[in-house]
């Protein structure tokens, strides 16, 4: 229940928002609140549909990746929500990422965001929650919170292009 | 693209719809706005409540129900097919339902659905418009899936507030 007010102001205070940048930071923070993880970043399929990025990662700058690579480029392949509480030992997790910022991934959630005419059009990763590991209920949240900001992320990315 | 101008107007409308705190305020507002932006005379939205199996809608206030079996005319089908449906000579068409205009007086000519999906591809909704000059074509299709889209998630916000506050 008091999810749902804090959803709901969210939602209100992202509405006021110009700038996709500005509207993606916003959103990192709301996903990573709501589940209690360390670190989100916001992956969006290119124009061409051939790369990942991210326009800002907690901690790390800019990430590329292509669509098959990785947890989330399988997320994207599969379309479905992917939930990795062991990832050193999951083949499909890219370590070079870790290497390269310091940063360990203990445990890791994905949910992809689709669009209106139901294509993945970006998705939502969270690293490292507190204490715990993801469970369903973080995945069934977060499934809610991706589709509720995928009309506003689909309509800023229109308007950009 | 006919309907350049009305994604801007969208981002208005969502921070306007947002301010909604319930279904009785919001739905009008979605209405109103989905007959502008898509120049039809009347826009119906039923909710679909699947427990009961039954569709809901609220009259023009806002208030007052009216409950219709889910698979009565052309909504119904929307709901099986789970796909916008386009009818432009709606009394010809062997499904539509003329149960409403009866009551109404008002009386349809052609008319446009698109169903309402929640965050795990249910349907939980029924977006409707009706006459519009000259029928609905592939566009119209096109801005109502989007449209349909993008209160979703507005509309699953709101309906599961609700049901929490029954419990």
């Amino acid at each position: 229940m008091k999810k749902f007010d804090q959803i709901a102001e969210f939602g209100q205070k992202l509405m006021t928002l110009k700038n996709t940048e500005h509207a993606l930071e916003l959103i990192s923070d709301e996903a990573k609140s709501l589940v209690h993880a360390d670190r989100c970043s916001i992956f969006i399929v290119d124009k061409e549909d051939t790369m990942l990025w991210t326009k800002l990662s907690d901690g790390i700058g800019r990430i590329v990746i292509s669509l098959d690579s990785g947890i989330v480029g399988d997320t994207y392949t599969k379309k479905e929500p992917q939930i990795v509480n062991n990832p050193y030992e999951d083949k499909r997790f890219l370590q070079s990422i870790d290497k390269k910022s310091g940063y360990k991934t203990e445990n890791m959630i994905t949910v992809p965001i689709f669009d209106s005419k139901r294509n993945v059009m970006g998705i939502i990763q969270l690293l490292n929650k507190s204490r715990f590991d993801f469970d369903i209920e973080d995945l069934e949240m977060l499934t809610f919170f991706a589709n509720y900001v995928s009309g506003s992320l689909e309509l800023a990315i229109l308007k950009e292009n | 693209m006919k309907y350049t101008d009305s994604y801007i107007k969208l981002a208005n409308f969502g921070r306007e719809l947002l301010e909604k705190k319930s279904l009785s305020e919001g739905l009008p507002h979605i209405a109103r706005y989905a007959k502008e932006l898509i120049d039809a005379r009347r826009c119906s939205i039923y909710m679909y409540d699947r427990e009961n199996d039954e569709l809901w809608t609220t009259l023009a206030d806002g208030i007052e129900k009216i409950v219709i079996p889910s698979n009565k005319g052309i909504v119904g089908n929307t709901i099986r097919e789970e796909k916008p449906l386009i009818v432009n000579d709606a009394y010809s068409h062997p499904n539509f339902h003329s149960g409403i205009d009866e009551e109404s007086g008002y009386v349809t000519v052609n008319l446009i659905t698109a169903p309402i999906f929640n965050s795990t591809r249910d349907v939980i909704g029924v977006l409707q418009l009706i006459n519009k000059n000259g029928g609905f074509d592939d566009e119209d299709v096109k801005f109502m899936v989007f449209f349909a889209h993008y209160v979703s998630g507005f509309l699953e916000l709101i309906s599961k507030y609700q049901r929490a506050e029954k419990k």
